[in-house]
């Protein structure tokens, strides 16, 4: 493989991860959040939690990309 | 759905074992017999035998069977060394061309009809990427011991807390992501298959699905590895 080809390969395995990390984040904050108040906290919590949870997840989701803006800005 | 016709799910029914025809086997001896478990054991034999036949002794003067390993093998090194450095290539090197090898050769292997590829399943690629998700904490935790948690807390100690949530969520979404794409782009590229050749196989429907199918199997098997690498870089780097 030349360079250019490796490099495009590298940038393509670090791009298509961008939609996936951020969809999963959000679905794995309010996963968490809603197998606390339903099942921890037998709903005594809910729905409180699951919307914390989700907030954090998005945030996550954020966190990630700011991230992955940040390794490519250094780069350049 | 009509089911695809496996040939080694064919000779082990003929054989008498049992081959569930449910997603999931009920007893032992069921689920190793399940197609994608059975079509693993068959890349894996290939993968051991095949590089045996056609090296041979290793030469000097390499023929055409130790060129082709020498060139893969070769590349895939320097590959490593540019993201993981010397020491990092050589420790991590039989793990990721291990990954590297199995899954464009376990991609590939359901192009051809009569085989499916095991990568279509998501528990192999669950456990593939749980294995790079633990290797990648435990280099960590081996690179920096136990100021490795600072990684997970972020620049800001009044901060740490909430980003240890954010940290802990975004790797667990990591693991997740990284399974779900490998078997998501295989398990469509398989279905599509097997639709197109039960509506319009006479026809050549399936070609481009095909002609696709190699580019997705060696892309995915390429980004597959490639953010193993980048993790496994990612862990044994400093805090940033």
């Amino acid at each position: 493989m030349s360079d250019d080809s490796r490099e495009m390969f590298r940038q393509l395995a670090v791009y298509s991860h961008v939609g996936m990390s951020f969809v999963f984040s959000i679905v794995i904050g309010f996963g968490i959040g809603w197998y606390l108040d339903t099942k921890v906290f037998d709903g005594r919590t809910a729905p409180y939690l699951t919307f914390i949870f989700l907030a954090f997840g998005i945030a996550a989701g954020f966190k990630n990309l700011w991230d992955i803006i940040r390794d490519i800005s250094k780069k350049e | 759905m009509e089911h695809p016709i496996l040939f080694i799910s064919l000779i082990l029914d003929q054989m008498g074992l049992p081959v569930p025809h449910t997603p999931v086997g009920s007893n032992m001896l069921e689920r190793l017999c399940e197609p994608y478990m059975t079509y693993t054991w068959l890349v894996m034999a290939f993968l051991i035998i095949v590089p045996k036949l056609t090296m041979g002794k290793l030469e000097v003067i390499p023929g055409s069977g130790q060129n082709f390993w020498e060139v893969m093998i070769g590349g895939l090194m320097n590959f490593f060394k540019e993201n993981l450095g010397e020491d990092g290539a050589k420790m991590l090197f039989p793990m990721m061309a291990t990954f590297f090898l199995y899954i464009i050769l376990s991609n590939m292997i359901g192009l051809i009809p009569g085989f499916m590829s095991p990568t279509s399943n998501l528990n192999i690629t669950l456990a593939m990427t749980i294995m790079v998700w633990v290797t990648h904490h435990v280099l960590g935790f081996r690179y920096h011991g136990i100021k490795y948690y600072k990684h997970f807390m972020g620049p800001i100690p009044i901060m740490a807390p909430f980003m240890f949530v954010l940290e802990v969520i975004s790797n667990f979404a990591r693991l997740l992501s990284l399974s779900m794409r490998l078997f998501g782009n295989i398990f469509a590229k398989e279905t599509l298959l097997s639709v197109l050749f039960m509506l319009a196989g006479a026809y050549f429907a399936p070609l481009p699905i095909l002609c696709l199918g190699v580019l997705v199997s060696l892309i995915q098997a390429v980004v597959f590895v490639l953010l193993a690498v980048l993790y496994c870089a990612q862990a044994m780097d400093h805090a940033h």
